[in-house]
């Protein structure tokens, strides 16, 4: 061997020995710990360089991996055998992507597109009718749900025109009633889709007669063309939502924006963006104060503690809080100390989880033939079912529980009654505020008279005067829990747009317990008395239903013993 | 004095083979339900009743979640005892419960793993998921070991021989001869109570009627 190629022999080792060293010292960083051993290689690259942070994963994969500040990414496995052989990436503002991974197993490049800023304010929805199509089953809980008939609820309409359940004009309240040439900001969330289209109506009912499907309710091509939520002093809820609507030209894909970052199907052009898993997604709507006229602002002592009012986010007290669900949630998770088991809980977790009449689980999110071209396979903990429940049977019975402890001390019967907000994320009720929660005790001996109160708190008016069996509560031992907004004249239960301050806010707070004592006198010390507690959820308090003639039916929360 | 002597050491040796439990007794029925469609999952416990002796700490109980479900839907234990709560479901569960009788927060854990709580004092545990509104069950947390669980046609046997192997209470034997009260608990049904007497030898039968009611606390 000559001397100059034993020369270039050494200086080929050296080269590859550093070549080895520094590819096992690439930094970069996995999805879940423990899943380090080497598998598949490769790098996210786009037109301006490497991107950093960008999700890598097999489609459907629970794990992923992120990449390091040269966009390098080290999956632990590829795909396995007999499934499709790709390699996807995604990261927030990108079009996902997907490459097939190299059979030699070299390194592989997936490149990503930016998602170029270029909202048309005269783009056309798409109707949920052709999402469907290939999401049949999404779309399907979605139609069932609160959430797509929100432009067409008729309690809304009715008190948007002061009409009641018969369409009778000038039943107050009603905000045209009180604002006729004024269409309010309704269709910010009632219609949002009309709201951010340019030219579409306003007025509730325009939207409701318009053969746009897309129109009504808050529709599935409005929430994923959300690209971001900003504050925005303007909307009602002090958040609006920065959409980027672009149309699909002929022969491309529709933008969607979502919580996958491995979808990469040819009719969807689709970016991920974790804002969908995020409680800040939902504040656009579930939340809304009301500015005050004039300079005098409201005093918020005494309905809530300091905290309480900080954590409602007011500006001052020329704001009235109105509903303020996102709040109520952002300040109970602010609390919680970071090992609690709560922190990080968001809406999407209790709103979006599964329910029992929707197993067997399904591990898709397409259904039919595009299942079959598209469909990438999941884990059922990583598909959200579209169904927002909320305010329903199912969800009260388990966000308040009750317990009911009595004694008899000589002559009286001693009770405490406990409730408790279990699985609330906000305070409950929440939302609207003519909804309310009522404690309606009944004690009697054991021939079934009823045992005098001595001590303890009764229903209000209310509540409802007249037939008990008309759930009518009014004077009954027993508590309320609402927010109850008052107007100028002291009117309490004022619609939001009269109301200058809160009168009281009874809600029961997250994970908080609510202990109330009640004295009742017994006739007979050796008598054994029976005392009933109901806890009942009411939509719309008894006056205001009664006047509007809604059937606005109780929701039995829990019913104790003693 | 030989004789006697042997006459008292057989009489020992037969006293002592017997099985524990040929002396005791114990209470067999039916419940029969109106406004529920199954009679099964009702609790049925005598009020007071010999404690069990044994190391409580070692007993099996076992509160599973497969399918958004907790399996089994009403779980008697003894007060003391440790309930493992495993996750064979395909989704994360976080059980928890803010029942004045115990509180704990198991946070939220992924499918194929499990975790413990001890049950300390007697009375009503709901459990709950925090993520699936639908999920709940009850742990009732008893005094002593006499209770039984009614099947689907509403059957129950105080000792349930087989549900007393199963959690490991195998040392618990009949109730000795007496006037016991039993009692009834359903979180649907109205409870009842009864006072019946165990004979010293074989089970005395009862039969329950329940209506749709809401039930009473365990003890008052």
């Amino acid at each position: 061997m000559t001397r100059k190629a034993y020369i270039a022999i050494i200086v080929a080792l050296v080269i590859f020995s550093t070549v080895i060293y520094f590819e096992k010292k690439s930094p970069a960083q996995t999805g879940p710990p423990g899943t380090e051993t080497p598998g598949i290689k490769g790098r996210v690259m786009s037109t301006y360089g490497p991107l950093e942070n960008a999700r890598v994963r097999v489609p459907g994969s629970e794990h992923y991996a992120l990449t390091d500040r040269q966009g390098m990414f080290t999956l632990p496995s590829g795909p396995l055998p007999g499934e499709k052989s790709r390699i996807t990436a995604g990261k927030a503002g990108w079009f996902n992507n997907v490459q097939v991974p190299s059979v030699y197993g070299r390194p592989i490049d997936i490149f990503l597109n930016p998602v170029y800023l270029n909202d048309q304010p005269d783009y056309r929805f798409i109707s949920p009718v052709t999402c469907a199509k290939c999401h049949g089953e999404v779309t399907r809980y979605w139609d069932r749900s609160k959430m797509a008939h929100t432009s067409s609820n008729p309690m809304v309409l009715d008190m948007f025109y002061g009409t009641d359940a018969l369409n009778r004009q000038g039943v107050a309240p009603g905000y045209r009633l009180d604002n006729p040439k004024k269409n309010g900001e309704c269709v910010a969330c009632h219609a949002p889709s009309s709201a951010a289209s340019g030219g579409a109506p306003r007025d509730l009912k325009a939207v409701l007669q318009s053969p746009l499907t897309e129109w009504d309710g808050i529709s599935c091509d409005y929430c994923h063309k959300v690209r971001n939520v900003i504050p925005d002093a303007e909307k009602p809820s002090g958040r609006a939502a920065v959409l980027e609507r672009q149309s699909s030209k002929r022969g491309s894909s529709i933008l969607i924006f979502g919580p996958y970052d491995d979808v990469v199907t040819p009719p969807m052009a689709a970016s991920y963006n974790p804002l969908f898993s995020e409680a800040k997604f939902c504040a656009t709507c579930h939340s809304h104060y009301r500015k005050l006229d004039g300079e005098k602002g409201w005093d918020p002592k005494g309905v809530y503690s300091a905290d309480e009012w900080e954590g409602l986010k007011m500006k001052n007290n020329r704001f009235l809080p109105i509903q303020t669900t996102f709040q109520e949630w952002e300040q109970w998770q602010k609390q919680l100390p970071f090992d609690d088991p709560n922190k990080g809980k968001k809406c999407q977790d209790c709103h979006m989880g599964w329910r029992k009449e929707m197993l067997p689980y399904d591990h898709y999110v397409v259904d039919g033939m595009a299942r079959r071209m598209w469909g990438t396979y999941r884990s059922p903990q990583d598909i959200r079912p579209h169904h927002f429940d909320g305010g329903t049977q199912t969800q009260l019975k388990t966000a308040l529980a009750m317990e009911l402890e009595g004694e008899i001390t000589g002559k009286n019967l001693d009770l405490n009654v406990y409730i408790t907000n279990t699985n609330g994320g906000h305070w409950v009720p929440t939302g609207e505020t003519m909804r309310s929660v009522m404690l309606v005790l009944n004690v009697s001996d054991s021939k079934g008279k009823p045992l005098k109160m001595i001590k303890g708190g009764t229903l209000p008016r209310w509540a409802g005067e007249g037939a008990l069996a008309q759930g009518n509560y009014a004077g009954f031992p027993g508590a309320v829990f609402a927010r109850i907004l008052e107007d100028r004249e002291g009117n309490l239960h004022a619609p939001f747009w009269r109301a200058t301050g809160i009168y009281s806010d009874t809600r029961i707070r997250p994970k908080k317990t609510v202990a109330l004592k009640f004295q009742f006198a017994l006739t007979d010390p050796d008598d054994e008395p029976t005392a009933e507690a109901d806890l009942i959820y009411r939509p719309v308090i008894k006056p205001l239903a009664l006047k509007k003639r809604w059937v606005a039916e109780d929701i039995l929360i829990a019913r104790k013993v003693w | 004095m030989a004789h006697f002597f042997m006459t008292v050491s057989m009489a020992l040796i037969l006293v002592l083979t017997v099985p524990f439990h040929a002396l005791a007794g114990g209470i067999k029925g039916k419940v029969m339900v109106k406004g529920l469609r199954s009679p099964a999952n009702i609790l049925v416990f005598v009020s007071k009743a010999p404690v069990f002796e044994g190391d409580v700490s070692k007993l099996n109980f076992v509160m599973d979640q497969r399918n958004l479900t907790f399996i089994p839907h009403i779980l008697p234990v003894l007060a003391g005892a440790t309930v493992q709560f495993p996750n064979h479901d395909k989704v994360s569960h976080n059980v928890f419960s803010l029942s004045r009788t115990k509180k704990f927060n198991l946070g939220s854990y992924a499918a194929g793993t499990s975790k413990d709580v001890v049950f300390d004092k007697p009375g009503i545990v709901e459990l709950r998921c925090d993520v699936h509104a639908e999920m709940i069950a009850y742990i009732m947390v008893l005094k002593n070991p006499h209770w039984a669980v009614t099947d689907d046609q509403g059957n129950f046997r105080i000792p349930d021989k087989a549900f007393i192997a199963k959690q490991g209470l195998a040392g618990v034997a009949g109730l000795p001869a007496g006037k016991y009260v039993f009692k009834t608990w359903h979180e649907k049904l109205k409870s009842v109570k009864k006072t019946v007497e165990v004979p010293e030898e074989g089970n005395v039968t009862v039969q329950l009627n329940l209506r749709r009611g809401t039930p009473g606390v365990l003890y008052k």
